[in-house]
């Protein structure tokens, strides 16, 4: 009995249509099932799957699209020798400071806005308006802000200081770029874990009180071990969009200059397939960051499944 | 009392949480004065409001720019993926999750995998697949692969929602002899239309914000969409800020009136988003 149970219940998740099986529409319903999936699948594999066998197709060839010469490995062994690409991923990686800043700024805003003061939802509301803006119109705006006759300039000069050139000096066009991602990802940022401390049992807040708990104490001994779950996920999806969004940024304020100093991995993908015709390398580095967005991912999937119990 | 407390006791937050506002919203205000002001006056100084409201900066972005055509071709192509990705996806993730789907976990495997997938791997591939079908620089090339990239999350929302529809409404339609198109349109898509219009509001702002796609699918000044178009003369206006701050203006402005007026339907949707 009992196994006949977990069956029946099993299935019974699986589609309803399985306890009345045997009926006449049932052939009917598999077809009409599949002509309903038939259009979203479609339209994936053809320009999601094949695509991204093609694109691990390409990356064995020497190609500028026209003309192509099987290299194998080639692509791959000159991209991991090239002191380039190390570069580049250094680029990346400094722009991983930006991580624990999103993360700072984000829980400061929620743990405020979890205090339910006045206007909280219009708090809410205007801290998310630049997470809906894209990453071309924030790098025009910032890249205006800094430039050598821009406002912030004309306040260094009212200050009595030299102008200065944040674009043309690599550590000053990264930290504005930084800024940019700061100003742009808190908010998001801020929303999620705001949800996390939505999910905290009051009763934990009300006995610490009565144990005399101050402010400080209830967020650093209560509300912040609680949500340390939530944090882990916006730092690792913030650790993803330093990989996969700056191209915006980037395109917008530096086109990766000076020289390669703000060139990040998805930017020279584009350049390496359409400003120098090496679609095959291009590939190539494409399916390595790929790999490397592939195993960040599976560590985020690892993180929410651990985050989904806590949050009931 | 103890209310007066509790107010003066979160004034420090909310002093806090209003300093942060305005780091947000001054840029904002920066680019929407700048946008209305000429450039002799912005030159002067660009700050406070314009001694004069001057439309002279969107007219100049239009005849020069050509800006209302980019913003056709944005509506245009937005409009049709938008059609497509919720319709496709509503009805794979029925199938998915309601009917008896053959090879169903290979179905829901496939989309669940490749959500994540940037289009920095696909862009190059993708290329040279439209260049083969004759269809870069055109539009329906670009609504095929916009709806087809945001498919994958809008049927994992799609099958996430479709699990709180209750069997017993489904059976009671099946009953009442109604095939399964009909119980889809007239049973489930009306106790669904709040999370579809989430969907919709979450699509939208990938789709407009959209760059890499646009910028190489969509080469030719005639073709190209709003933002890409933005983004890519962007650079030459750097002589003439209040041009800039205008263009500005035009490309943020449908994301913001679409979080002024659909917020509740945006927060929800990053809710149920978080997962991915």
């Amino acid at each position: 009995m009992p196994s006949a149970l977990a069956e029946a219940e099993a299935t019974a998740g699986a589609a309803p249509s399985h306890a009345v099986s045997g009926r006449p529409g049932r052939r009917a319903e598999r077809g009409f099932a599949l002509l309903a999936i038939a259009p979203a699948a479609l339209l994936v594999l053809c320009l999601m799957l094949v695509p991204m066998a093609g694109a691990l197709g390409i990356s064995f060839f020497k190609t500028d699209g026209v003309t192509a010469s099987f290299v194998g490995l080639a692509n791959y062994a000159q991209l991991l020798s090239d002191p380039l690409v190390g570069a580049v991923l250094l680029v990346n990686l400094q722009f991983l400071i930006a991580v624990p800043l999103v993360l700072t700024a984000a829980t400061l805003v929620a743990v405020l806005l979890y205090e339910k003061v006045l206007g909280w939802r219009a708090f809410r509301i205007i801290f998310f308006i630049p997470s809906v803006l894209s990453t071309a119109v924030i790098g025009l705006m910032f890249k205006s802000t800094f430039a050598f006759d821009g406002p912030i300039n004309k306040l260094v000069i009212a200050a009595g200081g030299a102008p200065v050139s944040f674009f043309s000096t690599p550590t000053l066009a990264i930290a504005v770029i930084i800024l940019a991602l700061v100003w742009s990802g808190f908010g998001y940022g801020a929303l999620i874990v705001l949800a996390g401390l939505s999910a905290i049992e009051p009763q934990i807040y009300e006995a610490a009180e009565l144990d005399g708990a101050g402010w400080w104490q209830k967020l650093f001994h209560i509300t912040l071990p609680q949500i340390r779950r939530v944090l882990l996920f916006v730092s690792v999806i913030n650790v993803i969009y330093t990989f996969t969004s700056l191209f915006g940024f980037v395109y917008v304020m530096t086109a990766g200059g000076p020289g390669y100093s703000t060139t990040t991995l998805d930017y020279l993908i584009y350049q390496k397939a359409f400003s120098s015709a090496d679609m095959g390398s291009g590939s190539a580095l494409a399916i390595l960051v790929f790999l490397l967005i592939g195993v960040l991912t599976v560590l985020q999937a690892l993180v929410s499944r651990e985050r989904r119990p806590s949050n009931g | 009392m103890a209310e007066a407390a509790r107010v003066r006791g979160k004034l420090p937050a909310f002093v806090i949480l209003l300093l942060v506002a305005a780091t947000t919203l001054y840029p904002l205000s920066f680019v929407f004065t700048n946008a209305f002001r000429t450039k002799t006056e912005y030159l002067k100084g660009p700050y406070g409001w314009p001694a004069e409201w001057s439309l002279n900066n969107f007219v100049l972005l239009i005849e020069n720019y050509d800006l209302f055509r980019a913003f056709g071709n944005s509506a245009m192509v937005i409009g049709t993926a938008l059609v497509i990705v919720l319709a496709a996806s509503t009805l794979a993730a029925y199938a998915i999750v309601k009917l008896d789907l053959p090879f169903k976990q290979v179905f829901s495997g496939t989309f669940l995998s490749v959500m994540l997938v940037p289009s920095q791997v696909l862009i190059i591939p993708v290329y040279l697949l439209l260049s083969l079908l004759r269809v870069v620089d055109t539009l329906p090339g670009v609504i095929l692969v916009y709806a087809a990239t945001n498919m994958p999350f809008a049927v994992f929302f799609m099958s996430t929602v479709m699990r709180s529809v209750p069997n017993e409404l489904l059976e009671a339609a099946r009953i009442d002899g109604a095939g399964p198109l009909r119980t889809l349109v007239s049973v489930v898509v009306p106790v669904l239309r709040t999370s579809i219009l989430t969907l919709a509001v979450l699509i939208f702002l990938a789709m407009w914000n959209e760059l890499i796609f646009g910028l190489i699918l969509l080469p030719s000044e005639m073709n190209s969409l709003l933002t890409p178009r933005m983004a890519s003369i962007g650079g030459r206006f750097v002589t003439n800020q209040p041009l800039l701050m205008a263009g500005l203006l035009l490309t943020s402005l449908p994301p913001i009136l679409v979080l002024t007026f659909l917020s509740k339907y945006l927060v929800s949707g990053i809710a149920a988003g978080m997962g991915k």
